[in-house]
């Protein structure tokens, strides 16, 4: 009997442990521990740094998206915390154009085309040259930005960071899920697959089954019309009225399809051979597209023409110099 | 040790119920309103000194030309020391500065961009954002404005038609579809006057003529012969919108309408058939006489319309008749016989404005109208004779109110009939009177 009891004790003694103990754990949540030593206003809040803070921290708690860290780091001018120090957290966009007195912010966008394991050619890179490539835009502070932060930027309406890159690959190939995308997982970069649909599912391209899983991993995935034609100039022998009703083909049919395929919204386009002009431009916007890209080789300043906005074509027989060159994140100009 | 025990049990029936969030939110909302009620957190000379180093900040700042963010350290400082009485003021001065600098550069933009200087011009509108990142009109520059145009603006004008628009702007009226196209217009429909249209600005390779005329006029010609007019005409009209003068082109246009004209007057289609005819050429050969083939039949049409007293009809074939050849005698005589007619019913009917009225659509130097309409004038004066005498009637039996209706008749048909006049006058008065006896 004495025994019975004595177990009972011993068992009840340790639910009252353990739940203890969980309630314990929910002590040390997230919560603010800033609230008793910041000032907010509206437009800003100011807080003194603990130990326990990062920058990715702050922005968590004040921004409620920790990758906007940059947004505190840019607006004080720190790269690390000091425990003691006030920072000012700015709760809104506070350069949305990148404009500084000695000029502006430019984004690079970069286009990427197929792979290959060790072979290069003029379309086609290394796997070890991206690598390095996307290993030197981490260590180098780079912020690899989703399409929509660009157009959000070239709509004048959220600021970016001030070393943003865009990251985008063309036509489809399945060299790029192979090669590419375990590398971009890796560093956590999101990027753009621009697809032209007729292409999809032939030899050397990517499935639908792939593009899904692109798709449902995060990757944006984006239109390059339907048979990669020169949308801007005549096929032989081919009347203008057949032209125009090729391009409202090569146009309109991919977002349906997408639309159908991936449930999601194909609102920009990449030129095949990076080549427009003012009809193919017109039936865009007629078809509800927000943006465009080229291959122009220059960055992208916040006034450039949303449909003729310029990448650099990072090709295969690149070193890693020549991809620094295509990084400029800066254009200087006196604007006083 | 019971109150412990009864927090604790409280404690984890809402661990289980709402896990650790619950948990958070239940001491969150505790320490918040516990933190309320404790005084300030830094003390008022803590935020001054703040606010003051913050305003150093602000004035270094704006000695660099950094405005914008200056002007957002001042706002900090300013609300860290909301008593101050320098602040404000100096916020109110930079507000200021800010403003004029936008604005000499925003009109230094303008002045360089209608002088094409596109290049200065978006100098100054981004630094015009740079002080002002709301200046609206800057930022429509420097987004659409200093971008060239992938389309022009065009006010439509009376009597515009799509081809007529798409010649002017491209060379090339074969582009409508294009215009249509971009503005919503359904197709076969001209625009209208008044309203706007965009037209996509093309590349000159775009704007030359996209057919081969000789192979064009092969295609008309083989049509021709397969007796399939309208595509002929399609083809040919087609050709001419490239080569207006191209006289092969005018030949086939021609003879397809003669033979359309031609297959019509077969099926007794004569005003089809007439207006067809009337879109060759007059020098064409046989055109003349088909036409007049073709109007003769419709004449006798009208004629035997005439002759069944179908009046309206008969007017209706003879005035079409009139509109392809307007000096045709027959018709005129038949149109002017078809009034003299109906008038003439009307007189019967003693419908005397009416008949009036048809007559005036006639001719009146035609002889049946002249006659029918003082026929009307005399029947009109003989009836109003009838309703005197019939008034006269009335009154000699007392029935002054039926007495003065009659007379009002002939009134009516005759205004200046004199003696109704007089008696309608004297039949009231006595009217009068009676009511006053009685």
């Amino acid at each position: 009997m004495q025994r019975s009891v004595n177990r009972i004790k011993t068992i009840s003694g340790l639910v009252f442990l353990l739940s203890l103990l969980m309630l314990a754990g929910c002590a040390t949540g997230t919560r603010s521990h800033h609230k008793m030593s910041e000032i907010r206003s509206g437009d800003f809040i100011i807080v003194t740094t603990t130990s326990k803070d990062t920058l990715s921290s702050l922005a968590a708690e004040y921004l409620n998206d920790p990758s906007k860290e940059w947004l505190i780091s840019e607006f004080n001018h720190i790269k690390s915390l000091t425990p003691g120090q006030k920072l000012i957290i700015p709760l809104f966009s506070f350069n949305k154009s990148g404009l500084k007195s000695v000029g502006y912010q430019t984004v690079p966008v970069l286009a990427y085309y197929s792979f290959s394991e060790n072979k290069p050619n003029k379309i086609s890179i290394t796997q070890d040259d991206f690598k390095a490539q996307m290993k030197y835009l981490k260590e180098n502070n780079y912020h690899v930005i989703k399409l929509d932060q660009l157009l959000d930027f070239l709509d004048y309406k959220e600021q970016i960071p001030g070393k943003s890159v865009v990251i985008t690959f063309d036509d489809g190939w399945s060299s790029v899920y192979d090669f590419a995308t375990p590398i971009l997982k890796k560093y956590g970069f999101p990027a753009t697959f621009f697809i032209y649909t007729d292409f999809i599912g032939g030899g050397k391209a990517m499935s639908w089954k792939q593009i899904k899983e692109l798709s449902e991993a995060g990757f944006d995935i984006q239109c390059q019309t339907k048979t990669h034609r020169n949308l801007a100039t005549l096929k032989k022998k081919e009347s203008f009225k057949e032209y125009f009703n090729s391009l409202e083909m090569e146009i309109s049919y991919p977002k349906k399809l997408f639309k159908n395929k991936l449930n999601k919204e194909c609102k920009c386009l990449a030129y095949p051979y990076g080549i427009t002009n003012n009809l193919v431009i017109a039936m865009l916007k007629k078809h509800g597209y927000r943006a465009a890209f080229t291959v122009e080789q220059e960055s992208n300043s916040f006034f450039i023409d949303n449909y003729k906005i310029r990448r650099s074509a990072i090709y295969g027989e690149y070193d890693i110099e020549k991809f620094k060159n295509k990084l400029s994140v800066f254009h200087n100009m006196e604007l006083k | 040790m019971k109150k412990l025990f009864n927090i604790y049990l409280l404690l984890t029936i809402l661990f289980l119920f709402t896990g650790c969030a619950g948990v958070r939110e239940f001491f969150g909302e505790f320490v918040d309103k516990f933190a309320h009620r404790l005084p300030d957190k830094v003390p008022d000379n803590a935020n001054i000194l703040l606010s003051s180093s913050y305003l150093e900040k602000a004035l270094e700042y704006e000695k660099n030309d950094k405005l914008q963010t200056a002007l957002f350290y001042m706002q900090i400082a300013g609300t860290l020391n909301p008593d101050s009485t320098i602040i404000p003021g100096k916020i109110t001065s930079l507000k200021s500065t800010i403003d004029h600098k936008a604005k000499e550069h925003f009109t230094e933009g303008v002045t360089f961009y209608k002088k094409q200087r596109f290049k200065d011009a978006q100098g100054q509108f981004l630094t015009t954002l740079r002080y002002a990142p709301g200046h609206k009109e800057a930022l429509d520059y420097l987004k659409n404005r200093l971008h060239p145009k992938e389309h022009l603006n065009y006010k439509v004008k009376e009597k515009d038609t799509l081809k007529g628009i798409s010649k002017k702007f491209y060379e090339d009226p074969s582009k409508d579809f294009l215009i249509a196209y971009f503005n919503n217009l359904e197709t076969g429909k001209e625009p209208v006057p008044g309203t706007f249209l965009e037209l996509p600005i093309l590349g000159s390779e775009f704007n030359q003529p996209m057919i081969d005329i000789r192979i064009e006029l092969k295609k008309a010609e083989n049509l021709l012969k397969e007796k399939q007019y309208r595509e002929v005409l399609d083809v040919s009209e087609k050709i001419l919108e490239y080569d207006r003068l191209n006289k092969k082109a005018s030949d086939l246009i021609n003879s397809a309408y003669y033979q359309i004209g031609l297959e019509l007057s077969g099926q007794e289609k004569y005003p089809e058939a007439i207006k067809m005819f009337k879109n060759v050429t007059s020098n064409y050969q046989g055109v003349e006489e088909a036409i007049q083939h073709a109007i003769n039949k419709e004449l006798f049409k009208a004629k035997n319309l005439l002759k069944q007293k179908q009046y309206e009809q008969a007017l209706a074939v003879a005035g079409k008749i009139l509109d392809y050849d307007k000096s045709n005698k027959t018709a005129k005589n038949l149109i002017n016989t078809a009034f003299c007619q109906q008038g003439k019913n009307l007189i019967i009917r003693k419908n005397y404005t009416e008949a009036l009225n048809v007559l005036s659509k006639a001719d009146p130097q035609y002889n049946c109208v002249k006659k029918t309409t003082s026929d009307v004038y005399k029947a009109k004066k003989k009836q109003a004779e009838v309703h005197y005498l019939k008034g006269v009637k009335y009154f000699l039996n007392e029935e002054l109110q039926s007495a003065i209706k009659e007379w009002e008749k002939t009134l009516s048909l005759n205004p200046k009939h004199k003696k109704a006049k007089k008696n309608v006058k004297n039949a009231r008065s006595l009217l009068d009177k009676l009511d006053k006896i009685k």
